[in-house]
């Protein structure tokens, strides 16, 4: 880039905003951040950690993009500041699975396509996990209230409810000690209905009670 | 697959604009909008912005080097608005601050005197003032207006669709560099680089090839950013030429909804009569196309609303005229369907009205009159391989359209305050840009000499999949795995002159120019590997890596042969340029053959309304439709998901306000609703129709971008056929969306003042929330 036919700028006018040093814990790890208080946690991740997996999509808490975990719970960031969140267990889309191990969900979303553009997709998995969290949803209907949230315009949905069915169901198996089902087999089990696009006449995965 | 590399979007990796790692020295900017409709810009005050902490620069009008026109059809339209205000959004200035939230902050500081003229909102009001974009156009077959008098009937009515905001959720934005030739790079989120890339120099007065323009993915486009897109990119760049900095513009959501068009809402008047037997004899509408304050592309929407004023119904006798109206609003533009479903929407209400008047279901007209094998479109183009009675009734057998009337009807004697409503929506899309020359693509494939491969196109990756299905053409033509294909970035500077990704036409353009490419290599390859390894050229092809000899594994395989090419000195990379084939269309005649092959379908929907509250829930929606040969079906069913969900929103949810004064009402998430996974129908069916594809359609599977977009129209009627099961005699206005206010207002007519906003006709104004 031409950095040469750049003229420099005058120097930056004295420190407009107060800042202050504010402490955060983000995927396990410790960081220091010197931000104006004002700074909400969607922007102190994505322009002072170069977080940038959680997106913006309204700002204002309506689209969902934005979602991230706080202490297990799924809050949008665009509507918390930095500063409210000192002291607390923050986990974005970073910070679920691995490269070489992803998280059942991320898997989930792969294997039934729950994605197009890919805008919306880290703020629907870090709500999916926070729904899993709750662990109020176990019926298809509650599924689809409480991810209501979370805009796709591509319209995704159902495959992303299904994504989040599979999960839930093999979560509810676990729950109940279930060691009958391999993996492999509820998968395909999930499969089966996911093909029938979320026809109710096929019910989903039942996690066991 | 609906992707490359899934991990990546799922582990929040995948790069969108905004996420571009900021250059050291990067200014934000800022759009200072107009406060009003219309009007004279008399004073533009900006010294308080200039003095507020980090703004570096101000940019306006006289600012600009070159021509100060972003018109693409019509050079009607202002970068920067000079001398006059035609919309209330429209960019005035360009604030350069050192931080974004500076550069937002003086915004406020800006003062601007305009002195206001009359606003027009209504499409109409437009049109009686000769306030038109173009002059308008008829479409015409047979002679409608001799045909009334032997019509057995003939029905008249008015029929309303709204707009429809893009929401993508990526907003709009550009990040543009000054590059050391004195031109800009920029990256934008636009679907149309080479527009952006025309435009920018066009406004800066630089040739072209000073102008790079680069695209990795869209989050979202819609054709919100076929056209829309070039204002934000030219804008920054405009910013970046004149400061020598990086520019970076990135729209906030209501800055977005403020100050880009939409789809364009119409108004338009139907007559139709039918003869004994229920056939369509003659068809006549007259299309108000809200086009807003400038051209953009409502001129192209127009004339496809004429393409696709008939569906998939064949009428001997269509008169189909279109007007172009310039309103004060925000120019409307590209949104999936491109008019189309605005024109379909219009002759199914013409349906729904005979159908009700005569007391029958309107499936039994719709079938009737459904296309067949080399029936004329009012345009002259044949319907070849038509598939229209196939779709419909498949899609009947399938889905047992006469056992879930039965359902409905039994559900509906037995409940009195829910009622359920059915309706079949067939769908005819023709498949091509309507402007003949758009249809060319042009693609560059490199082989490396490790044996891996590079491909560049013109399409640009948006969610659709376009960049899985050319890594899927490129693998399959040169024989070897998908995992070797990279599907570059959209960049002008190795892709030039592409057309936008529109028009459902982008894998089959681009597509079948990395065919052609692909399978030049795999020519060029071959005889390479006859010489080397003396083999006869005939049965010589490449299959799974491996190189065969009619059928027996010769001594190399696709890297063996790859690096014996390089070594030789045979050219790897190919550039192959593909236009569709047997276009045409006279624009003074209209007439012609527009379209490369048309895509059928057929959906079933039925709702449930609840009589006491209006609302309602789509109970399910199955559709039959034509992929052709689909050689993804993971993407094509998805494509099929989501325009028809968005379809629905259009057609239920999604209305868009604005006041007389041009304000936009609907202007956040807050105001204006998109189907959310509630919303989304209970059972969504597809079915994938088994035809022969079209040798036009890339790999033989056809376009799927749009056309499932107009099943969602279904939802409109279904509604409607719910309300009249609980209140039969009441006169519907056929005006969409129709919201769940606007069905309670039609379930109980006796409580709704006549006055109310949703019955009367002016689009986009109800007067119950104007400010």
């Amino acid at each position: 880039m031409s950095q040469f036919t750049q003229p420099t700028l005058e120097r930056p006018p004295m420190a407009l905003a107060p800042t202050q040093a504010v402490s955060l814990n983000i995927n396990g790890k410790a960081h220091t951040l010197q931000i104006a208080p004002w700074t909400t946690l969607l922007d102190a991740l994505r322009e002072y950690l170069d977080l940038t997996g959680t997106k913006k999509g309204c700002d204002h808490g309506q689209c969902g993009a934005c979602t991230v975990l706080v202490d297990g719970k799924r809050i949008n960031s665009c509507l918390s500041l930095a500063v409210m969140q000192e002291g607390s267990e923050i986990q974005t889309i970073e910070g679920l699975g691995s490269e070489d191990n992803l998280s059942p969900l991320q898997q989930a979303f792969i294997d039934h396509d729950a994605f197009q553009c890919g805008y919306c997709t880290p703020g629907q998995i870090c709500s999916a996990q926070g729904l899993l969290n709750e662990g109020r949803a176990t019926t298809e209907a509650e599924v689809r209230e409480l991810m209501s949230g979370n805009l796709c315009r591509c319209g995704a949905y159902s495959n992303i409810l299904s994504a989040v069915m599979e999960v839930l169901g093999n979560k509810g198996a676990e729950a109940a000690g279930s060691q009958a089902t391999p993996k492999k087999e509820s998968k395909e089990g999930a499969r089966q209905w996911a093909a029938g696009a979320a026809s109710q006449s096929v019910p989903p995965v039942e996690p066991a009670k | 697959m609906n992707h490359l590399d899934p991990q990546r979007h799922v582990r929040g990796e995948s790069q969108y604009l905004d996420d571009v790692p900021t250059q050291q020295g990067t200014l934000f900017a800022a759009v200072f909008e107009s406060p009003l409709a219309h009007g004279v810009l008399v004073n533009l005050d900006l010294s308080a912005a200039l003095a507020a902490p980090g703004v570096v620069r101000i940019l306006t009008a006289d600012d600009i080097p070159g021509d100060n026109q972003i018109g693409g059809i019509v050079p009607d339209e202002p970068l920067l608005a000079h001398g006059h205000v035609h919309f209330r959004g429209q960019p005035v200035a360009l604030v350069l601050a050192r931080h974004e939230h500076q550069a937002h902050a003086a915004l406020k500081l800006i003062k601007v005197d305009i002195e206001p003229l009359p606003i027009i909102t209504d499409p109409r009001v437009a049109a009686a003032q000769g306030e038109l974009i173009v002059p308008p156009r008829t479409f015409k077959i047979g002679d409608s207006a001799a045909t009334w008098a032997s019509c057995a009937h003939v029905f008249e009515g008015v029929a309303e669709s709204g707009g429809q905001e893009h929401l993508y959720i990526e907003t709009q934005g550009a990040y543009a560099f000054p590059t050391e030739m004195g031109g800009v790079r920029i990256i934008s989120s636009t679907q149309g680089p080479t527009a952006v890339q025309r435009h920018t120099a066009h406004v800066l007065g630089l040739g072209m090839h000073q102008v790079e323009v680069d695209v990795t993915r869209l989050g979202g486009g819609f054709g919100g950013k076929e056209d829309q897109a070039t204002p934000w990119g030219a804008l920054a760049a405009l910013g970046a030429y004149c400061t020598k900095k990086p520019v970076k513009l990135v729209l906030d959501r209501m800055a977005d909804m403020r100050m880009t068009g939409k789809r364009h809402p119409y108004s338009s008047d139907f007559k139709i009569g039918l003869d004994k037997d229920l056939r369509i004899v003659a068809y006549e509408v007259t299309f108000f196309q809200n086009a807003g304050a400038a051209a953009d592309l409502s001129p192209a929407v127009m004339e496809r609303t004429l393409f696709h004023a008939t569906n998939s119904y064949f009428v001997p006798n269509v008169t189909a005229t279109a007007f172009s109206c310039r309103t004060n609003l925000p120019p409307n533009t590209a949104f999936r369907g491109f008019g189309g479903p605005q024109g379909m929407f219009v002759i199914e209400s013409a349906i729904a009205k005979a159908a009700e008047e005569l007391g029958i279901p309107a499936c039994e007209i719709q079938r009737k009159n459904l296309l067949r094998e080399n029936d004329l479109f009012s345009y002259r183009q044949p319907a070849e391989m038509c598939h229209a009675e196939q779709a419909w009734d498949t899609a009947a057998k399938e889905f047992d359209l006469a056992g879930t009337r039965a359902e409905v009807e039994q559900f509906n004697q037995q409940n009195k305050l829910q009622k359920k409503g059915l309706a079949v929506m067939p769908i005819c899309f023709g498949i091509s840009f309507t402007k003949t020359p758009m249809n060319q693509a042009r693609a560059l494939v490199h082989i490396y000499s490790d044996g891996s491969v590079g491909v560049s196109t013109g399409a640009v990756e948006m969610g659709q999949g376009v960049n899985t299905k050319i890594a899927h053409v490129a693998a399959r033509t040169l024989g070897i795995s998908v995992n070797r294909v990279k599907v570059e970035s959209t960049n002008t500077t190795r892709v030039a002159n592409t057309s936008p990704s529109a028009a459902s036409a982008t894998a089959d353009l681009n597509g079948k120019a990395t065919e052609m490419a692909c399978a030049a290599l795999r020519e060029r390859l071959l005889r390479h590997a006859c010489t080397e390894y003396t083999l006869n050229y005939e049965g010589l092809e490449i299959r799974d890596e491996q190189v065969l000899a009619a059928g027996v594994p010769a001594e190399t395989d696709w890297e063996k042969l790859v690096s014996s090419a390089f070594w030789k000195r045979v050219a790897l990379t190919e550039n192959a340029h593909y236009a569709t084939p047997d276009l045409h269309f006279d624009a003074a005649t209209n007439q012609g053959h527009p379209f490369a092959y048309h895509v059928y379908g057929t959906a079933i929907t039925t709702v449930t309304v609840d009589c006491l509250r209006g609302t309602y829930t789509v109970d399910a929606l199955r559709i039959a439709h034509d992929f052709g040969q689909s050689f993804n079906e993971v993407i094509d069913r998805g494509q099929i998901e989501g325009g028809a969900v968005q379809g629905i929103g259009w057609m239920t949810m999604e209305e868009i306000a604005y006041n007389a004064e041009g304000r936009l009402l609907s202007n956040s998430l807050n105001s204006y609703k998109i189907p959310d996974i509630y919303a989304a129908p209970k059972v969504l069916d597809v079915h994938f129709l088994d035809t022969p594809g079209h040798p036009k359609a890339i790999l033989r599977s056809k376009a799927v971008g749009e056309p499932p977009l107009m099943y969602g129209i279904g939802t409109y009627f279904a509604l409607r056929d719910a309300v009249r099961a609980f209140q039969p005699r009441t006169a519907l206005p056929f005006s969409a969306p129709m919201t769940p206010e606007k069905v309670l207002v039609s379930l109980y007519p006796e409580f709704s003042a006549a006055e109310t906003g949703w019955n009367a006709t002016a689009v986009g104004t109800p007067a119950s929330i104007a400010s």
